[in-house]
């Protein structure tokens, strides 16, 4: 394993702009996330690593090694693709074996390293078959076991879990986590999944419009955003275009006065406060009035969706106790929200940007 | 819906397996010079037809320009399908027409003008004499390279075509996959892109070798008299002996080899896929 390092890298495809200066360091070990809707430059920045798309400016560095203009099949990199691009035509163990037999490995050694690699992901007693006599989940660990065989300095993983359903997803999540720290992968991750990327990733990066916007450990990005972007991808959140006035008083577009922290710079500014610290309570005169509008159950959670002067807040909570007030509230009924002011955060008014409250 | 077949089945029937019933019955009758045929149920023409050395060189002579040109073919047209099924452009539709381009002119026409091109006062001995680079006219015309040019220009857009629409389900991150794991582009293509592109090398190779065992206007004309194929052989019983029986004798042979080699080919491909 080694460290992967990209300095100002860009690609750009005629006119449009697909990636502008990323500069990311991913250390020996470490598992960094890519993370950004669709179309954000995430994918073409990892096929830059892979070799499949040539940069147009900036440098990749792989344990050191200048591999920027190197092609696919001289970079040491194990990939992972979306489709888990298995070679139909061949047997388990030969897709296993494929990456051994470039490095002209000896036939029993490769038989060895087969072996160990389909061990890893329990599917040594499978060896024989052809890739569509499995299961989607058993193919996309053939492809975990194909790339791990190789040992590659950089294990790189597209979308991995995009064609699973929701609930091999979760458990897919935690194995592909706990095998890339026992043996000590440095991983770079593709995902659109907010919660795959959390739960996975030492360091998420997050992308939008070819450019990263912040790099963080998951609780950094959530709870100091560097933009509304971030603020609205990474968990859930409510953003407010307004300004702060000299008297230090945030004043939203549609005429609401909110406080905020002491420190915060009077002008133009987005109001973030996430919706779990945001309190509830029934009827008028307690904070700022509102009328709920939609009550959704999550089982463990229960959001409100409150109109606060025909803007919509979002506040959740767990669900009430049996003998709470909040017990009985229904669409239409009024209610004020109360939140401690160094819950909110303020943060750079961008008049262009997407502000992706519902990713 | 099984009637849906109904209109073609019967067409085939009528005009194809009718005929070819009838053809089998006069190839098993005599020939007369006075008669013409005279009914009878012998062997004598196949057994003819397999021994007198003359057919058994024009059968050779079909063979192996036909296997020739489907390898040829095969060799020249899989880089062109590889290119046109991995494009990635708005021209692509308007390419893959220009590939059936030179099917728009016949047969006949197309040769007609490669003996223009080819002939001894044609345009390449003219250009060569005009600027000296040779003092008599080249033999480009009547010989089996002639004939060979010639079929493979005909039947090179039906392997393109064939192949392409193989290569192009190919998913292009197979290929990728191959190149991560350490492959070089010519082992990508030897352990990958070939032997997922089998049925379509199968598929072409046949539909080609089927036209070329049946080559009749290229062999002719590019040919000249003394190039023998076994269509223009059948023709030449027919029309020109007027012995039937023969020309029967001479048609079945060659749909009979035709047929074997098609066969033995698939199964061999099949066996090699199915690995």
């Amino acid at each position: 394993m080694a460290q992967l390092k990209l300095s100002n890298l860009a690609k750009h495809f005629g006119a449009a702009v697909a990636v502008e200066h990323v500069d990311l360091e991913v250390r020996d070990g470490e598992l960094v996330a890519l993370l950004g809707p669709s179309g954000c430059g995430k994918t073409t920045t990892l096929r830059m690593v892979a070799g499949f798309v040539e940069p147009t400016a900036g440098q990749i560095l792989i344990g050191g090694k200048d591999v920027t203009h190197a092609p696919p099949y001289a970079r040491d990199t194990g990939m992972v693709f979306q489709s888990y691009a298995l070679f139909p035509h061949m047997s388990v163990a030969q897709n296993v074996a494929f990456g051994l037999e470039m490095r002209r490995m000896g036939r029993a050694e490769r038989e060895q390293g087969v072996l160990e690699a389909l061990k890893l992901v329990k599917l040594d007693h499978l060896a024989e078959r052809l890739p569509r006599e499995l299961s989607g989940g058993q193919q996309q660990r053939v492809a975990l076991a194909r790339a791990l065989a190789v040992n590659p300095s950089v294990f790189l993983l597209d979308e991995p879990l995009s064609n699973l359903d929701a609930k091999l997803r979760s458990e897919v999540r935690l194995q592909i986590r706990s095998l890339q720290q026992r043996l000590g992968l440095t991983t770079l991750i593709v995902t659109h999944d907010q919660e795959e990327a959390l739960t996975m990733a030492d360091r998420l990066v997050v992308m939008d419009r070819g450019k990263v916007l912040q790099v963080g450990t998951a609780e950094e990005l959530y709870e100091r955003p560097a933009n509304a972007f971030v603020a609205g991808f990474v968990g859930r959140c409510n953003l407010i275009s307004g300004f702060v006035d000299p008297g230090g008083v945030f004043r939203t577009d549609w005429g609401g006065e909110f406080a905020v922290p002491q420190e915060s710079a009077p002008g133009k500014a987005i109001f973030a406060l996430r919706p779990e610290r945001v309190a509830l309570r029934p009827g008028t005169g307690h904070g700022i009035p509102g009328r709920i509008s939609a009550i959704t159950y999550l089982g463990s959670l229960s959001e409100y969706h409150v109109d606060v002067s025909g803007n919509s807040f979002l506040v959740s909570m767990p669900p009430p106790p049996n003998d709470s007030p909040l017990r009985c509230l229904k669409i239409g009924d009024q209610v004020s929200l109360t939140w401690d002011v160094a819950a909110v955060r303020l943060l750079p008014f961008e008049p262009s940007s997407n502000q992706g409250e519902e990713p | 819906m099984a009637v849906l077949i109904v209109p073609a089945s019967l067409l085939v029937l009528g005009l194809l397996v009718a005929p070819m019933l009838l053809m089998l019955r006069i190839s098993l009758n005599q020939f007369s010079p006075t008669q013409m045929m005279i009914e009878a149920m012998s062997a004598d023409n196949y057994i003819r037809a397999v021994t007198d050395p003359y057919y058994q060189q024009v059968l050779g002579t079909t063979l192996g320009i036909a296997l020739l040109c489907t390898l040829l073919t095969l060799i020249l047209g899989f880089p062109a399908a590889y290119w046109l099924a991995r494009i990635e452009s708005r021209w692509k539709s308007l390419i893959t027409i220009l590939t059936l381009f030179p099917l728009l002119v016949g047969n006949v026409v197309r040769s007609a003008g490669w003996m223009a091109l080819l002939g001894n006062d044609g345009l390449i001995n003219a250009t060569l004499l005009w600027l000296g680079i040779i003092s008599a006219p080249l033999k480009l015309m009547y010989t089996p390279q002639a004939v060979v040019i010639g079929i493979i220009a005909v039947v090179l857009p039906y392997m393109i075509l064939t192949l392409a629409s193989v290569i192009e389900s190919i998913p292009r991150s197979v290929e990728e996959a191959a190149a991560n794991l350490g492959a070089r582009p010519g082992t990508v293509f030897r352990r990958v892109v070939l032997p997922l592109a089998l049925p379509g090398v199968a598929a072409g190779s046949i539909l080609v070798f089927v036209l070329c065992m049946n080559t009749y206007a290229t062999a002719i004309l590019l040919g000249g008299p003394q190039f023998k194929m076994m269509a223009p052989a059948v023709y030449d019983q027919f029309i020109r002996a007027n012995n039937w029986p023969f020309g029967a004798t001479l048609a079945f042979i060659l749909l009979a080899i035709t047929m074997i080699f098609t066969i033995v080919g698939s199964i061999g491909i099949a066996r090699r896929y199915k690995r």
